[in-house]
Formats: C-alpha cells, sequence, structure tokens
C-alpha cells in the first residue's frame, strides 16, 4: 500500500466501561478486524472518564450511548476535553457518534420537562426529548465518496434530533431516523459520522467501515486505495434486513 | 370476592385448556389465564388465599426456570402439595393460568405451597396480587433491551414493590451487588446465598459487566475477584456496602463432567457436600438459591442435598440427548451473560470434534434487538477453534449470526448458514464426530427441541452414564 512502512491507525474507544449497552464494541471489533485483513496494524486505546487522551494523536475515535447515569458522566466528563474535540475535528479526525455520542456533539437537549441539558456544542444540530421510544429495525440511504449504498441497524431513542446547516447521514427508506418526521437519519460534517443505528453497525454496513478507514489513513498519511475484501457474509446479514423492511 | 365471576372465569379457563391439549395447539400456557382475568379480574388475588402454606416467587434475568423447579422439587420431595406455573409462562397471565389449571373448583384440593417464576418487569403486578412470604432474586443482567429500557429501571420497579411488601422474606444472591442491595434498600429479613472464591475465579471485569456502581452512593465498587460478570466479591470504598456474608455458601466448587459439586457451608459453620447434575458455575447459584429457600421452609438439610441431586434439567437447561451414541447438548441462550456461560462450557467440554448449531430469532420473546450478540464473547471459540468441526448458523437472524461469528475470528470455511431448523439440525447430527452443541433463543428452542427429539433420544440416566470430559 505505501512503499517501505506499514501503516498504522490508533483507534480510541470512548468510555468503554461506561457505555458497554447495545453491543457498541462491535463497531471496533470491526474496523480493527478490516484493517488487519489488509495490514494495516491499529491499536485500540480505551478512554475512560477522568483519562486524558490527545485527540489530535488519534485516527479513529468511537463515541456510544448509555443510559441516562451513564450519559451524564461521559457528558461531564466530555465538557472538559471539547475544546481539544472541536479542534481535532476541524482538523478532519474522524469520528462515529451513535445515539447518546451523537446527541451530545450538538447543541442541547431538551428534555420533556424543558430542562436544557447543553451539548459540546461541536455540531449544528439538536435535540428534543419526546413521549415514546423510537424502537425498531431501520433502512437508510447513504452516500458516502461517491457510493450510494442501503445500510441497516437497530435504533432505540426517545430523542428527537434536527439538523440546523448540516448533511444527514442518509435517507430513512424504513423505520424514523432522527426524529420520526423529516425522513432524515444521522449527521454528517467534516469526517465526522453520527447516527442512531446502534449496535453492530460497522459490521453489517462494510462500506461504511472501509469510508472510515479510508479517511483516516488519507488524514494520516494520503489518498490510498483499499483492498477489497469478500464481503459475502457482510451483505447477505443487512440483506436479509432489507428484504424484511423494504422488500429488496 | 365475587364467587359466580370466580367459578365462570375458573370453568372457562378449564375448558380452554382442554380444548387447546385436544386440538394439540401448543401448551396452551397463556391464554386461558388471560381470558380468564378478562372475566375476573381478582382471580389471583382469591384463589392465593386457598394456598395453605404460603407463596414463593423467584425473580431475576437468568436461572428463574432452574431455581423455580429446583424449589418445587425439594417441597414435593417432602411430601408438599406444590403449584407451579409452566417455563416461560412468567408474566400475569402465565401465572393466572397456572392458578386456573391447579386449583379444582370447589376448593378442596388446595396447595401447601405455589411455586412461580415472575418476569422482573411483571413482578410488582403479581406480587402486589399473590402477597409472596418468599421472594427469590437471582441476579440481574441486560435482558431484551427494546422491551425494558433499561436495567436500572428494572431493578427499580422490583425494589419499590418489596418495600410495600411487609413480612416478605428474601433469599438474596450475595455475590451480584444488584440484587445484595436489596438488603438493606427494602429493609426486608433477608438471607444470602453465594459461591465461595476457588481457582476458577478471575481478577478481571469482562466485558459485559453490568453496574459498576455502588448503588447506595455510586462510587465504582472495588472488587478482591469475579465469579462471573458482576458477580464476586465486591466493596464500596466509600459507603458500608459490601459483599454480605453469605448464609448458605458453595465452598470449592468444582465440576466433573456434567455434576457440579461443593461443599455448603453454613453460617454457624457446618458443613454439607451438594451435587447436581448439571453444568456450570451459574448452576450452582441456582441450586444454592433453592437450598436456602428450602432451609427456610424447614427441610432438613441432608434431604435437601438428596433432593437436589436428582434433579432433571428442564428443556433447554444444558439438556442432554443422545443420537446414536453421540451426545449432543441443548442450551437456550437469551443475553450476553448467559450465552458467555454457555460457551464456557463448550469451550471446556468440545472433544477433538465438535459440531456447533446456533439458532437466533428475533421475535418478541427473544428480543427484537440482536445487538447484544456483539457483546458476547465468541472470541473465546477463536483460540481452540480447531477443536470445532463446524458453526452451523440457524433462524430468522443467521446471516448477522455468521457475521459475528467471522469477525470473532472463526475462520469462514467452518462457518455455514441454514435457515431451515429441520436442515440445522441433521447438519449439526450428521457428522462424524464427537459431539453436538444447540444453542437456541427463546423461540428457536422450541422448534429445534421438537426436530432434535425426533432424532435423538432424552438421555434420562445421565447421572451414572456421565462420562468424564477429557
Ligand atoms: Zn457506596
Amino acid at each position: 500500500m505505501l512503499r517501505g512502512i506499514r501503516p498504522k491507525l490508533t483507534v480510541c474507544h470512548m468510555y468503554p466501561d461506561l457505555l458497554n449497552l447495545y453491543g457498541d464494541r462491535g463497531n471496533i471489533i470491526a474496523f480493527t478486524r478490516r484493517c488487519q485483513w489488509r495490514d494495516i496494524h491499529v491499536e485500540v486505546q480505551q478512554v475512560n472518564i477522568g483519562e486524558k487522551v490527545s485527540f489530535e494523536q488519534m485516527d479513529f475515535v468511537f463515541l456510544g450511548g448509555g443510559s441516562d447515569r451513564e450519559q451524564n458522566l461521559m457528558a461531564a466528563d466530555l465538557m472538559e476535553k471539547s475544546g481539544y474535540l472541536r479542534e481535532a475535528i476541524e482538523g478532519n479526525l474522524v469520528v462515529l457518534a451513535i445515539c447518546g455520542g451523537y446527541q451530545l456533539l450538538g447543541k442541547y437537549y431538551r428534555t420533556i420537562t424543558g430542562e436544557v441539558i447543553p451539548g459540546l456544542n461541536i455540531l449544528d444540530l439538536y435535540t428534543e426529548g419526546g413521549q415514546t421510544r423510537l424502537i425498531g429495525n431501520v433502512a437508510v440511504e447513504v452516500d458516502l465518496g461517491g457510493v450510494r449504498q442501503k445500510v441497516t441497524g437497530f435504533e432505540n431513542h426517545s430523542g428527537r434530533t434536527y439538523l440546523g446547516n448540516l448533511e444527514p447521514l442518509g435517507s430513512v427508506l424504513a423505520g424514523q431516523g432522527n426524529n420520526g418526521e423529516d425522513k432524515k437519519e444521522g449527521a454528517r460534517y467534516r469526517n465526522v459520522l453520527c447516527t442512531y443505528l446502534h449496535g453492530p453497525f460497522l459490521p453489517k454496513n462494510p462500506f461504511v467501515t472501509d469510508y472510515l478507514i479510508s479517511c483516516s489513513l488519507k488524514r494520516r498519511y494520503r489518498d490510498i486505495l483499499l483492498e477489497p475484501l469478500d464481503d459475502s457474509i457482510e451483505n447477505s446479514a443487512n440483506q436479509v434486513m432489507l428484504n424484511r423492511l423494504i422488500g429488496s | 370476592m365475587n364467587k359466580f365471576r370466580l367459578l365462570l372465569a375458573l370453568v372457562t379457563a378449564k375448558i380452554l385448556f382442554f380444548t387447546i391439549r385436544f386440538l394439540g395447539k401448543g401448551k396452551g400456557s397463556s391464554l386461558p389465564g388471560s381470558i380468564a382475568l378478562k372475566i375476573y379480574p381478582h382471580l389471583i388475588r382469591d384463589l392465593k388465599s386457598r394456598i395453605k402454606l404460603g407463596v414463593i416467587m423467584v425473580t431475576g434475568t437468568n436461572g428463574k426456570t432452574t431455581t423455580n423447579n429446583m424449589i418445587a422439587r425439594v417441597l414435593e420431595g417432602s411430601g408438599q402439595k406444590v403449584l407451579i406455573n409452566r417455563e416461560g409462562a412468567n408474566l400475569i397471565t402465565g401465572i393466572a393460568s397456572a392458578f386456573a389449571r391447579e386449583m379444582d373448583i370447589m376448593g378442596r384440593r388446595s396447595p401447601d405451597y405455589a411455586c412461580l417464576e415472575v418476569d422482573e418487569a411483571a413482578f410488582p403486578g403479581v406480587s402486589a396480587q399473590v402477597q409472596p412470604r418468599y421472594v427469590v432474586i437471582t441476579n440481574f443482567f441486560r435482558d431484551q433491551l427494546d422491551r425494558y429500557g433499561e436495567l436500572d429501571r428494572t431493578v427499580s420497579l422490583v425494589l419499590n414493590s418489596l418495600k410495600e411488601m411487609e413480612g416478605a422474606r428474601l433469599i438474596l444472591n450475595a455475590d451480584d451487588p444488584l440484587v445484595a442491595q436489596f438488603g438493606r434498600g427494602t429493609g426486608l429479613q433477608s438471607i444470602f446465598y453465594g459461591v465461595g472464591e476457588h481457582e476458577g475465579v478471575s481478577h478481571r471485569g469482562s466485558a459485559a459487566r453490568e453496574a459498576k456502581f455502588c448503588p447506595f452512593c455510586g462510587r465504582e465498587l472495588a472488587y478482591r475477584y469475579y465469579q462471573y460478570s458482576q458477580l464476586g466479591s465486591y466493596r464500596c470504598p466509600e459507603c458500608s456496602f459490601s459483599r454480605p456474608e453469605p448464609d448458605v455458601e458453595g465452598t470449592t466448587p468444582r465440576a466433573d463432567g456434567a455434576v457440579t459439586s461443593c461443599q455448603v457451608r453454613f453460617r454457624q459453620g457446618s458443613m454439607m457436600p451438594l451435587s447436581i447434575p448439571v453444568y456450570g458455575i451459574y448452576n450452582l447459584y441456582n441450586a444454592l438459591a433453592a437450598y436456602s429457600a428450602a432451609l427456610l421452609l424447614d427441610v432438613d438439610p441432608r434431604r435437601i442435598a438428596d433432593l437436589l441431586q436428582g434433579y432433571r434439567p428442564a428443556t433447554g437447561r444444558m439438556e442432554r440427548f443422545n443420537c446414536n451414541g453421540k451426545p449432543v447438548f441443548l442450551n437456550l441462550v437469551k443475553n450476553p451473560t448467559g450465552f458467555n456461560e454457555a460457551l464456557g462450557v463448550l469451550v471446556r467440554i468440545a472433544g477433538r470434534q465438535t459440531d456447533v448449531l446456533i439458532a437466533i430469532n428475533d421475535n418478541d420473546a427473544d428480543g427484537k434487538d440482536i445487538s447484544w450478540l456483539w457483546d458476547v464473547d465468541f472470541e473465546m471459540l477463536s483460540d481452540c477453534q480447531e477443536n470445532f468441526r463446524q458453526f452451523v448458523c440457524s433462524g430468522q437472524r443467521a446471516e448477522e449470526m455468521a457475521l459475528r461469528l467471522k469477525y470473532a475470528g472463526i475462520t469462514e470455511s467452518r462457518l455455514t448458514v441454514v435457515g431451515d431448523f429441520k436442515e440445522a439440525v441433521k447438519r449439526v447430527l450428521g457428522g462424524q464426530t464427537d459431539k453436538s452443541y444447540v444453542l437456541a433463543t427463546y423461540t428457536a428452542l422450541w422448534p429445534v427441541e421438537r426436530i432434535l427429539s425426533g432424532y435423538a433420544e432424552r438421555d434420562q440416566t445421565q447421572t451414572d452414564r456421565l462420562p468424564h470430559v477429557s
């Protein structure tokens, strides 16, 4: 791939001790494996509450979601690091933020009782608490790096997220997405991808994983074409859900 | 009490049981109960008063069925008449069914005890009606999140309903901080059971561990060792909360083939050997819970040990079949902790060549969200994968299961997807291998079990014919 050197990427798993819900760790596994299968060296750094992290040194940051209490602990800790995170994101740091992590990157979360919880204010979006939870399988059409594909996953959130001057990750084909109203799912900003599709989002949608790997390599090294892998198991897992949800 | 309505509800339910059985339409475990409740909503409350000595409720995430069956077995073995709800029928409708099925219309033959396994979310509703004298809590793990929302909520639901229950006595797992907190949290009289430190304990927490924080002050709990998940010897560095000293403790646990044994140590210091014909430390917990409950109910300690030794596992709880001399094991899986336990056993008992079938469905009863498969440590299989001939994935989410195994490091040549249960079962029974091992989620378990029974015999004599595991 790169003459003379073996590329190395550092994956930053934020708060794995706290946010171990919903199989989010599948995303770390998928990113790591797909690098290793291409002989890209990967190191995973776990960052827990109170620990220091240099976002500038990271290549891929994963931020998941948890229950309310865990969410609050994470928010308090990340608030102290928000300046560095913002800077790194402006410097094209690759980030995947899911559920609570997604909401936290926005301006605020207004609860159902009207309380306003400030977010990190890095992305132009906000979230309103809802009476009911939006739960179920989702299919979304996503356009990444010129490739248009259908991705699937599972959502479970009571917050309704609305985007300001920001691209969604994709458009909802089945399920609720950001708020159940505007057919938008997730958000994109520079190399940041946000989504409500929790759990094994990357394993089941390998082209998203490869997009994130490509962006990480490009930021650290240069534009490198990734070797294609045999994705037949990935694609058939995705296809089962697409058939069920949209019949194609 | 409305005697007429009660009578009408009972008669209707009994006719329904008869009709369902006559038509061969399943086991009819909750429909008659739900109709009976519509006819007479106070059915459970009224019938409950006919139970002579009291109601024992078993709740928690894993081990409810096994623990409840063990308690019922010990009570029946000591000459008591026991009413029990069928496994899985552990919502209010299932409890109503059990009452309607077991109680006679005129109220002449009354049971001495009722042993009820109750779903955690249904616990408040059921307990308010049956007013249990004894409540066993096994453990709390994440289970079917899309139904409950959050584990914290489930725990506080059960806790709050117990706070209102004067005079109930609790039988609590000392090793699970989420359960042990109920002693102080409810103020009810409690006895604790647990497993002592042994060679197999771990000094690192697993990925699927719950509840890292003290339930009373929120500080992170410090552990001396872990049994599995959050079970172990813990202590809060801030307040006085710590693992209570067990009244009934299983010490020096040992697995010998399919028999798990230990020395039960009572608080006063006396000891009693205990052997149960089931696999795994988690079943030891179930047996110790049943042991503690039976002690509270005044059964002789030696008698309890004898009766537990003759326990037969319920469908899909490491049940053993025999297919032309080849042992086949069937196990229900429903959450990361239970799945990890099952894999731990699988790694331990795998011979040189083992076939594995994993059947994953995503109906309501399985949990519609199967993301939890990624919290299971399938990676432990990849280190010893040459012991496995093939992993056959089946059920509605067969492809996703295969995907999980691929990313756990299992080579693709060992992975097959066979959607159809019958084909899948044939595949794992047919090979020239030492053993077959079948894991299935709730709604996949029944069809797989039916197919399996067609090809293999249920092993009835497992205690005396068990081979030693090499
Ligand atoms: Zn404390």
